[in-house]
């Protein structure tokens, strides 16, 4: 009878343990797709440390069962009179230790990769997000101010940003195109985006590119990423004159901004190659550029 | 350091009105008590505002029976608008927090066993005991007050109230409303007092604890002869009272923030709408250090005390000494030390120099290390040992299963890398839920079946405990366990419609299993709180030592009396001699003479 607490515990843990199965195998419920250039230093991360704390899950959680089924009262009969093990205390103590030193050495590399500004890569396009209440504005620089920035950078020394770049975030420029919730990028280029907020703290969150950045009012804070060079999303389709979304790759706020926090949705456009986004980007600076009610605001600039 | 007055010196007390004995008592058994009571209630409230936020999120935008025609009739249509979602989750944590598990494990069980299991009479200063339950009536009044402001209602920024959401306001005389959220005018403010009551309660309580635990402790009762529920209470005590001062001061400083116009956590140039907030020059990370400071060292006085009554009880269950005592205790102490220098790791994604992060995140995998030994040694201390299980015993082997997952998926987190994806997600909601409610709630549910007997001289009904465990345990994991699934798969927290990204809509389903379990659970409580309330008139009378345990406080009648022993008890040994070979019984009271031991006269007390 005694033995159900047992079995009961066993049950739900192996339930739990499963669950995690059946999460990785179903449709839609696991880490969505990584298209990143550091998100293989993250995924690997997690997996290591899934495996470790699965494997001491397993290994404590089957002690406590099997002593829970094993170890029942009877009356008349006493337990082990012993006060501890001074050897198993020194060797559980050391094991755990060095296993956690291990996981903490092995990944400090890949966070300096994601948010040390001395280890952010020169880019090949900058933006600047704007989170607001209750949106995402983004500022992209024309073709030609963004040459001339990424050309620069690309000369200065690891970490240091040029003055054309510090100037083009402090003072936006007159042909700058003023986009919502949409963030456009091309396959295989690195970004550097400035993070900027005016009413209170928001969180610029890229699940796809492994990306989390709070924005602060009252700083400009600097995040980069980096699109894998093989995947994209979107393409102009020349034949019927549209643009082609294979996939939706999503953009969210993570941290609460008030009552319209979860409306801060956005996507993310991986185009495929740089001119196809250069085509974008001409698009809507045509639809800005608009005089009048009659301009064609669907036709390209030329 | 025993009493020797003699009986003459001291005059008799007249018996106390029912007044002084009950309601303004300075007995710490009594204050312990009201501490249990009102903690109890508010878990209730707690958990009624957990079952609203899984109503949203398990049937998005349904209409709500009963409920909805109660609050959000007219334009919302029955359905919860998104500022009500953000106060549910708000006040959920912030009741939960410091209203239910603080006062819970320091409040009721620190005051009601420090003294019994030093083998004191009272506290250092009852009236100080006194006063610091009493402290907690304004905070009561001020954070149920502020779910019926008129202007928007109760905080609804997060428990962590993180400027700029919750502190900007507008300036004096023109109103109590916020620019920045409804919520955050009148209702945030009179959060902001509340909390400042909890924490002048609980400093007070702290310097009590500590000073008793010094000076009062029973001849014979060294420091390594204290169960560990007493050094986890003390040593809980000296987290609080470091750390609580850092937290009333940033309160402080954010309600001058909000009705003095002072800039502490307001930057230059804030701007809602058309509206412009003028010269700022203060740092919303500011807060953040200032809170995580002392909420960090929080969640730790949430469940040192758990692990050393979840100790005490494990080894009366199991008949058995615990294993490793001197380790047990180095590891709460190091769990309490590292737990000041790692406050960052809440903070990590917060546009700190990334540089702290690192640090930070050094630090925080050091703390798995202590809490590590003490799952092994409790693992250590059920092996070769003659199980009971009480329902008591099952709460505290479910605080140790449980809280092997809630520190083991806190390993992720602690991981900087790993913590860029999962921060704000459900994966850190889960883990906390996991260390807070299926670790320190079933610690909290071993306790007072436990020493329930003692506080009332009746036992509860060990059936209906067992009901009560088993559909805790099994619905908990149903709706805690699955929000690891959620948090991989990116889904964030505080999120009030998952719905619009496409992404989370396909694990809209973990939603609703989830929902569902936790209604399932609300509901299961009320057996417990029905087994409460009726074995108070009803249980079986319970004699002095129903479990047959070693400590002081099952020497003393049950419930004990005004100054708790019939005389001062002196101590031989340490509390975990269950078991010893040379002894009749399967356990070794502290203040049992041997035959042929020799030990001091008892003294009378008056």
């Amino acid at each position: 009878m005694q033995k159900w607490w047992s079995i009961l515990f066993g049950v739900v843990l192996a339930a739990s343990f499963g669950s995690f199965i059946l999460a990785y195998c179903h449709e839609g419920w696991w880490m969505p797709k990584d298209i990143s250039t550091f998100g293989a230093g993250v995924d690997n991360l997690f997996y290591v440390i899934l495996a470790i704390t699965g494997f001491f899950f397993v290994l404590t959680e089957a002690i406590l069962v099997y002593n829970m089924y094993r170890y029942i009262a009877h009356p008349g009969q006493k337990s082990d009179y012993t006060h501890g093990n001074h050897k198993l205390e020194i060797f559980w103590t050391s094991v755990t230790a060095v296993v956690l030193v291990i996981i903490a050495v092995a990944q400090i590399r890949v966070w300096e990769n994601i948010k040390y500004q001395t280890h952010m890569p020169a880019p090949d396009q900058v933006f600047e997000v704007s989170a607001r209440q209750f949106e995402w504005r983004i500022r992209y620089p024309t073709s030609t101010t963004l040459n001339e920035i990424s050309s620069k950078w690309k000369e200065e020394k690891p970490g240091a940003e040029p003055t054309v770049a510090r100037q083009w975030e402090r003072n936006p420029h007159s042909d700058d195109v003023y986009v919502v919730n949409e963030v456009h990028t091309w396959k295989g280029a690195k970004v550097r985006l400035y993070l900027k907020t005016r009413d209170v703290l928001h969180s610029f969150f890229l699940p796809n590119m492994r990306l989390k950045q709070d924005a602060l009012p009252g700083k400009t804070i600097p995040v980069w990423f980096g699109t894998k060079d093989t995947e994209s999303n979107v393409e102009w389709d020349e034949a019927t004159g549209t643009w082609k979304i294979n996939e939706k790759w999503e953009l969210a706020c993570a941290e609460l901004c008030g009552w319209g926090h979860s409306k801060m949705q956005g996507r993310l456009f991986v185009h495929k190659d740089l001119p196809d986004y250069e085509r974008w980007l001409n698009q809507v600076t045509a639809k800005q550029d608009a005089h009048g009610p009659d301009a064609d605001l669907d036709k390209p600039k030329p | 350091m025993s009493d020797s007055h003699s009986h003459a010196a001291h005059a008799h007390h007249p018996e106390p009105s029912f007044l002084r004995k009950y309601i303004f008592s300075e007995d710490h058994k009594i204050i312990g008590i009201q501490f249990l009571f009102s903690s109890i209630l508010f878990l209730f409230l707690g958990g009624f505002l957990a079952l609203m936020v899984r109503i949203q999120l398990g049937w998005p935008h349904s209409e709500i029976p009963i409920l909805g025609k109660l609050f959000w009739p007219g334009s919302a249509g029955y359905r919860m608008p998104p500022e009500s979602y953000n106060m549910f989750f708000s006040m959920h944590a912030t009741v939960m927090i410091f209203f239910v598990i603080i006062p819970l494990l320091t409040g009721a069980f620190g005051n009601f066993t420090i003294p019994l299991m030093i083998g004191a009479p009272d506290m250092a200063f009852p009236k100080l005991n006194m006063m610091s339950y009493w402290f907690m009536w304004p905070a009561f009044f001020f954070i149920l007050l502020s779910f019926f402001v008129p202007t928007g209602g109760a905080a609804a920024a997060g428990w962590t109230s993180y400027p700029t959401l919750a502190s900007v306001t507008v300036p004096v005389g023109q109103g109590w409303e916020s620019p920045a959220a409804p919520n955050s005018g009148l209702g945030q403010t009179f959060w902001l007092i509340s909390l400042i009551f909890v924490g002048i309660s609980s400093m007070m309580g702290s310097v009590n604890y500590i000073t008793t635990i010094i000076n009062m402790r029973a001849p014979g009762m060294t420091f390594f002869r204290m169960p560990l529920t007493t050094w986890a209470m003390f040593i809980t005590a000296i987290l609080q009272a470091m750390a609580l001062p850092v937290l009333t001061v940033a309160l402080i400083l954010q309600l001058l923030d909000k009705t003095f116009n002072t800039c502490f956590f307001l930057p230059d140039g804030l701007r809602f709408g058309n509206w412009y907030t003028g010269p700022g020059g203060g740092q919303p990370l500011l807060w953040q250090h200032l809170f995580w400071f002392y909420s960090h060292p929080a969640v730790y006085i949430m469940i040192l005390p758990a692990m050393g009554m979840v100790s005490d009880i494990i080894t009366t269950f199991c008949r058995k000494p615990l294993f490793g005592y001197r380790p047990m205790v180095y590891a709460i102490a190091g769990i309490a030390g590292l737990g000041f220098i790692v406050w960052g790791h809440h903070m990590f994604q917060s546009g700190m120099d990334p540089r702290l992060g690192t640090g930070f995140m050094l630090a925080t995998m050091m703390i798995a290390l202590p809490s590590a030994v003490k799952v092994f040694n409790w693992l250590g201390t059920t092996w070769g040992s003659n199980i009971q299980f009480t329902t008591a015993m099952l709460n505290a082997l479910a605080f140790v299963a449980m809280f092997i997952i809630g520190g083991l998926s806190g390993i992720f987190m602690a991981a900087t890398p790993v913590d860029v994806y999962i921060h704000d997600t459900y994966f850190i909601v889960a883990h906390l839920h996991y260390v807070l409610f299926m670790s320190s709630i079933f610690g909290i549910f071993a306790g007072i079946y436990y020493w329930y007997p003692k506080m009332f001289g009746r036992l509860m009904n060990e059936r209906w405990g067992k009901v009560h465990f088993a559909l805790t345990f099994i619905f908990s994991n149903g709706a805690f366990f699955p929000m690891h699934l959620l948090g991989v798969g990116g889904h964030m927290r505080r999120i009030y419609d998952p719905t619009l990204y496409t992404w989370l809509d396909k694990m809209a389903p973990i939603n609703t299993f989830i929902s569902v379990c936790a209604i399932c659970l609300g509901f299961s409580q009320f057996i417990f709180l029905v087994n409460f309330i009726v074995s108070l008139f009803r249980g079986q009378v319970a004699g002095r030592n129903p479990w047959k345990s070693n400590t002081l406080e099952w020497t003393a009648p049950s419930p004990p009396p005004h100054g708790n022993f019939d005389v001062t008890p002196v101590v031989y040994r340490g509390p975990y001699e269950y078991s010893a070979p040379d002894a009749e019984e399967d356990y070794l009271p502290q203040t049992q003479l041997i035959p042929g031991q020799t030990g001091a006269v008892p003294v009378h007390h008056h």
